[in-house]
């Protein structure tokens, strides 16, 4: 996670980022929730200062965080090195204001918390530079 | 659960609130400043702290206080955007003002190891090394006013009395010299390349390793490492400083550190606000990983528990009742709020360091041994 990305080739990111976008799609029609999520957090690009990067990326993120049903198995199998960069997705869908994100995005909040810590939302919050 | 011997051996109630502390020389007297303009100095006469003197001269709050093993000086800097040395005259503490050229709030000050020198931190970006001019009598204040993008929130001296480090909430460590002719041995070569004697100001080594504001740097015995901490629950060690430094960083499952203490080149003691230090260790191959929390029934931290303060408030936030979840950090021991403070009680030079005092926001100060901890030590 986090491998380093053309940092200012925004065009060459978002060509990426819909070709992720497809292999979610067809992970989500296999009810592989979370193999989906790990490939939409993967290659996140905080590096990046374009807003379009950052929001096709939400965009596909968003997609898998809503189909997720069961929160406690997504945990067992989503490996902790995603946790911080997890996080950071989550407050970005809970700024949305939109009801069944903000639903999910809690319900997935309060787990991450408990296995992550309160270290892991400081984290998301002070970064003001790598931001998603 | 094994049993725990205490760590904490004393505690004291000093004020409401605590921003700094430092020990005299023998470490019979203590000096903190009690979330004023105050500097107040304890004695320890037959088991009870007495307050023997209250410097007063600041104006505003106090927030850095260092006392000179070598000469017995105080120094003392505020948001006053003053500094002032004071000498023991008989039984009146004399201030003289340092005429620190600031226009924003100093915010910390150490010594140089010989006591020939002191560097402070300010709001002004920039970093004050003071020596005392013997002619003219007074302080005089040099400004390592480049590189830094924002305050600087701490400085450290190196022991070879040239080098300093610095933290900043531009997120950033950095190592300067302090070179001063007539103060310091030798000459200033032409370029620094981690050499002693690199011109005044020069910056050595620049570490980015965080995103967010640095704090509590602290450098290791021998001056090969150092150690610093980020508001986003990181810590930072770095080994061999100079062009290309080792640097780690351990993720934190807590409340952000403030302050750090080296017990030895393979030991540290973080401090913030979990209310409770944190100890950490370097193995065989040098790399640092969390050890436990150092106050009373603390296991390791492993499982998923909230933090002290913020049970009560997720309990309502999501709506379901808290399963009584038991958070024995913070709340069930001596600190009950952030310590910002963390300093070495080191007997004399040549007995090993075990033994450290902590202060903070709940006004208390608590002397730590680790004499105990066996699987530390």
């Amino acid at each position: 996670m986090g491998e380093h990305v053309e940092a200012d080739n925004a065009e060459a990111i978002i060509t990426r980022i819909e070709h992720k976008s497809r292999k979610i799609e067809s992970l989500l029609k296999q009810y592989k929730p979370v193999e989906a999520l790990k490939t939409a957090l993967e290659g996140s690009p905080p590096k990046t200062r374009d807003e379009r990067c950052k929001s096709a990326n939400w965009i596909v993120v968003h997609s898998a965080l809503m189909a997720i049903k069961d929160v406690d198995l997504m945990f067992s199998s989503l490996d902790p090195e995603y946790y911080d960069i997890l996080m950071k997705y989550l407050y970005r869908g809970l700024s949305t204001g939109d009801r069944p994100t903000c639903d999910q995005c809690l319900r997935i909040h309060e787990k991450l918390t408990q296995r992550a810590g309160l270290g892991c939302i400081l984290r998301a919050l002070s970064d003001t530079v790598n931001t998603v | 659960m094994h049993p725990i011997e205490m760590a904490a051996i004393a505690v004291h109630q000093f004020a409401d609130c605590i921003t700094c502390h430092a020990w005299s020389p023998d470490q019979s007297m203590v000096a903190l400043c009690p979330n004023n303009n105050e500097v107040h100095i304890y004695k320890l006469v037959e088991e009870n702290w007495e307050r023997i003197h209250v410097l007063q001269k600041h104006d505003q709050i106090i927030v850095g206080i260092d006392w000179s093993k070598s000469s017995n000086r105080i120094v003392t800097v505020s948001h006053d955007r003053n500094s002032y040395v004071w000498n023991e005259e008989g039984s009146l503490w004399v201030p003289t003002l340092v005429i620190l050229r600031l226009n924003r709030a100093a915010l910390c000050v150490q010594w140089s190891p010989k006591g020939n020198k002191f560097a402070v931190g300010s709001g002004a970006k920039t970093v004050c090394i003071c020596y005392y001019e013997q002619e003219n009598n007074w302080w005089v204040s040099k400004l390592i006013r480049k590189k830094h993008d924002s305050s600087v929130t701490s400085v450290a001296w190196h022991p070879n009395n040239v080098l300093i480090a610095t933290t900043s909430t531009d997120g950033k460590c950095r190592v300067f010299s302090t070179f001063i002719k007539g103060v310091d041995a030798g000459k200033p070569k032409k370029s620094g390349s981690g050499s002693l004697d690199a011109k005044f100001g020069e910056q050595i080594v620049q570490l980015d390793l965080s995103f967010c504001w640095a704090f509590g740097v602290k450098w290791s015995p021998s001056g090969n490492s150092l150690a610093y901490v980020g508001h986003n629950s990181m810590i930072y060690f770095v080994d061999q400083i100079g062009p290309s430094p080792l640097a780690q960083s351990v993720v934190l499952r807590d409340l952000p550190l403030r302050d750090v203490m080296f017990v030895s080149e393979k030991l540290v003691i973080g401090v913030g606000f979990d209310c409770n230090p944190m100890v950490f260790a370097a193995d065989g191959t040098g790399l640092w990983s969390f050890v436990r929390y150092l106050d009373g029934k603390k296991a390791a931290s492993s499982s998923g528990r909230y933090g002290s303060q913020f049970t009560e408030a997720f309990g309502k936030f999501y709506g379901s009742s808290k399963q009584g979840t038991s958070n024995d950090k913070g709340r069930a021991g001596v600190h009950d709020n952030c310590i910002n403070c963390i300093v070495p009680l080191k007997k004399s030079e040549s007995t090993k360091l075990t033994s450290f005092s902590t202060s903070g926001l709940d006004g208390k100060m608590v002397i730590w041994d680790l004499k105990n901890q066996e699987d530390l030590l």
